[in-house]
C-alpha cells in the first residue's frame, strides 16, 4: 500500500531520511524514532507535501506529490499545532469536508459524525484559538477521518492528550486497524507505542533501523545486561541479598547512598526474584528505575549491533 | 467545489480584522476629498476627484492587492495552515485561481469602495452622477486583479516577497509613472490611470502631481492599457499556478 523504495531526502546539507526502504500494509504501524530522526519527513514524503531526493514513494502504486487521487485516499494528521484559529472546531473540519469534495449536507453530516467519533461533538462550537493540546489533537484527528481514507498517518497524535484521552485515542485507532486500516503513526516514545502495537518502523538519524516485531527487538534488548537502579533505606543488606542472585552481573552503591546500580541479565527474572525477596526478608524498596528501558537504549543496542 | 473554494476565500478575506483599516482608510480619502476645496481653492470637482482619487484610491490599490496576494499562499505557509490545504484532493492550481480571484475580487470592492466615498466626499448627494467613476470602477478592476497577479507570483517566488512588493507598491508604482520618455509604460499604475481616463490636472507641477503620477504626459490608450493589463494577468496566472503545482510548499522551518 505504501512503498518506500532506498527513498533519501536532503535539506541543503542535511539529510532529513537516508535510503530508506519499507513496505507498510494494514493495520497499526509505529514509527518510531527520536526528535530529528527524520519521522516528520518520512510523513510528508507518503504525503505528497514534499518529494524524496533519490529514491521513490508511492502510495498505491501512485506517487504522492500533489496528486489528488492519493489524497481521496489517505487521511493526515499533522504534528504541527496550528489552525485556522478564529474558526469554530466544528467549521474547521466543516471547511476541510468541503475540501475533501463532501458537498454541504453530506460535509455537515460527515463532520458531525467524527467530531462524535473524536468526543467534540459538544464542544465544537467554540473558537479554536480557546482549545486545550487535547482538544487541538482531537479536531486535527477528526479532519484526517473526515473521507473516511484507507491510510491514516499521525504526526505525534498522542502529544497533549491526558491518560483517559491517550486510552481512548489508542482503543480508537485499534478499532481503525481492525476495520483494515492501514495506520502509520510516529511516536519518539517507547512505552506509547508498545501500547499501540508491535508493528515498527524505527527509525534513527534518518535511517531505517530496524523493522517488524518490537517484541522480537525487545528480546534481543533484554539478552544484554540492563541497567537497573533499586532505591532503598538500606542499600548495604539489598547488596548482600541481591548480590547473590545468578542474573545479576555487577553491583555498585549510587552517589547519595540510598540506591544501588545493578546490570542484570533477564531484566523480567530479576524484577520476580526481586519481588520475593522483597516480600521474604522485608527489604523496603522505595524506588525501581530502568534507565535502559526507553527510546536511546534500544536504539544504543541496534547501532552497537 | 471552485465555487466553494471561492466564497470560503471571500469569506476568510473580508473578516472584520482584516477589513477595517482598509475601511478607515476610504472614510480618511473621503474626508480629504470634501477637505480638499480648502487646500487648493482653485481645483474644481474634476480636478479635486481625480487628484484625490489618483493619490489614495489608486496608489492603495496596490498596497491593498500586496498584502490581500500575500495571503493567498505565503501566509499559509507563514501560519503552517498550508499543510491542510495541500493534503486534500483539491489541484493546486484550482486552489490556487480560487483564492487569487477571492483576493483580486474584494481588493477591486474595496478599491470601488474608496472611489465611491472619495466621490461622495466631492460631489456628496450626486456621487453616483460623477462622470468619471464608471471608469474609474472598470480600472480599479482591472488594476486589482493585475496587481493580484503580480504579487502572487512574487511570493511565491521569494521568501520576503512582503518587502518586494511594498517596495513596488510604494517605489515604482511612484516613481516610474513620473519617469520621463517611455518608461511610464514599465508601471502597472500608468496603465489603470490610462484605462480610467482622467481629464488632465490642472494642479501645477510638485508633490501632489508626482504622488498622482501625473508628471509625465502618458500617450498609453485605453485599449492598449486593457490588452495589457489582461495578458500580464493571465500569463502571471498561468506562471503562478505551474509553479505552485510543481514545487513544494511546506512551513519554511519545517524545511530546514
Amino acid at each position: 500500500m505504501i512503498v518506500l523504495d532506498r527513498a533519501s531526502r536532503w535539506y541543503g546539507q542535511v539529510i532529513g531520511l537516508n535510503d530508506v526502504s519499507a513496505e507498510i500494509g494494514p493495520g497499526l504501524t509505529a514509527l518510531l524514532g527520536m526528535n530529528g530522526a527524520g519521522k516528520s519527513t518520512m510523513l510528508r514524503m507518503i504525503t505528497g507535501q514534499i518529494r524524496p531526493t533519490t529514491g521513490n514513494v508511492t502510495v498505491f502504486g501512485m506517487e504522492p506529490f500533489a496528486n489528488a487521487d492519493v489524497y481521496r485516499r489517505i487521511g493526515y494528521c499533522p504534528e504541527i499545532d496550528n489552525f485556522y484559529e478564529h474558526m469554530t472546531g466544528r467549521r474547521f473540519v466543516y471547511h476541510l469536508a468541503r475540501l475533501a469534495e463532501f458537498g454541504h449536507e453530506d460535509a455537515r453530516r460527515r463532520t458531525e459524525e467524527v467530531l462524535h467519533t473524536v468526543g467534540m461533538a459538544d464542544r465544537a462550537d467554540r473558537k479554536i484559538a480557546g482549545y486545550s493540546k487535547g482538544m487541538r489533537q482531537r479536531i486535527k484527528l477528526a479532519q484526517a477521518m473526515l473521507h473516511n481514507p484507507d491510510v491514516i498517518l499521525l504526526d505525534e497524535p498522542l502529544n497533549g492528550l491526558d491518560p483517559v484521552g491517550r486510552h481512548e485515542y489508542i482503543q480508537m485507532l485499534h478499532q481503525l486497524a481492525l476495520h483494515g486500516k492501514t495506520i502509520l503513526v510516529s511516536s519518539h516514545i517507547l512505552y506509547e507505542v508498545e501500547q499501540m502495537t508491535s508493528a515498527l518502523l524505527l527509525l534513527h538519524r534518518g535511517r531505517l533501523l530496524a523493522t517488524g516485531d518490537l517484541r522480537v527487538i525487545r528480546s534481543f534488548i533484554d539478552k544484554h545486561p540492563h541497567k537497573i537502579r533499586v532505591e532503598t533505606t538500606e542499600p548495604r543488606r539489598a547488596a548482600a541479598l541481591l548480590a547473590g542472585l545468578p542474573n545479576v552481573v555487577s553491583l555498585s552503591f549510587a552517589p547519595g547512598g540510598e540506591a544501588l546500580q545493578l546490570e542484570v541479565n533477564g531484566p523480567n527474572e530479576f524484577y520476580d526474584s526481586l519481588m520475593s525477596i522483597s516480600l521474604a526478608e522485608s527489604l523496603p524498596i522505595r524506588g525501581l528505575s530502568s534507565p535502559d528501558n526507553n527510546l536511546e537504549s534500544v536504539f544504543k543496542y541496534l547501532v552497537e549491533k | 467545489m471552485g465555487a466553494y473554494l471561492y466564497f470560503s476565500s471571500v469569506l476568510e478575506f473580508v473578516r472584520a480584522k482584516r477589513l477595517i483599516p482598509w475601511l478607515l482608510l476610504a472614510v480618511a480619502g473621503m474626508g480629504l476629498a470634501a477637505a480638499w476645496p480648502y487646500l487648493n481653492r482653485q481645483a474644481d470637482r474634476t480636478d479635486q476627484y481625480t487628484t484625490v482619487s489618483a493619490m489614495l484610491v489608486f496608489h492603495v490599490l496596490a498596497l491593498a492587492s500586496a498584502i490581500y496576494s500575500l495571503s493567498i499562499v505565503s501566509q499559509e505557509v507563514e501560519q503552517k495552515t498550508i499543510v491542510y490545504l495541500l493534503t486534500r484532493p483539491v489541484p493546486r492550481w484550482k486552489l490556487l485561481l480560487a483564492r487569487y480571484f477571492a483576493s483580486a475580487s474584494v481588493v477591486a470592492l474595496l478599491g470601488i469602495l474608496g472611489a465611491v466615498l472619495v466621490s461622495v466626499g466631492v460631489y456628496k448627494g450626486g456621487a453616483f452622477a460623477n462622470p468619471l467613476l464608471g471608469k474609474d470602477i472598470v480600472a480599479l478592476i482591472f488594476g486589482a486583479f493585475a496587481y493580484g497577479a503580480l504579487f502572487l507570483l512574487v511570493s511565491l517566488l521569494l521568501n520576503r516577497a512582503m518587502i518586494i512588493c511594498l517596495l513596488f507598491a510604494f517605489g515604482w508604482e511612484t516613481i516610474v509613472p513620473n519617469m520621463p520618455g517611455e518608461m511610464y509604460r514599465l508601471s502597472v499604475y500608468t496603465h489603470v490611470m490610462a484605462i480610467a481616463d482622467h481629464p488632465s490636472s490642472q494642479t501645477t507641477p510638485g508633490p501632489v502631481s508626482i504622488a498622482s503620477g501625473s508628471l509625465t504626459a502618458s500617450t498609453l490608450t485605453p485599449g492598449a492599457a486593457y490588452v495589457t493589463l489582461l495578458v500580464l494577468a493571465v500569463v502571471l496566472l498561468a506562471m503562478s499556478a505551474a509553479w505552485f503545482t510543481h514545487f513544494e510548499y511546506v512551513p519554511r522551518e519545517d524545511a530546514e
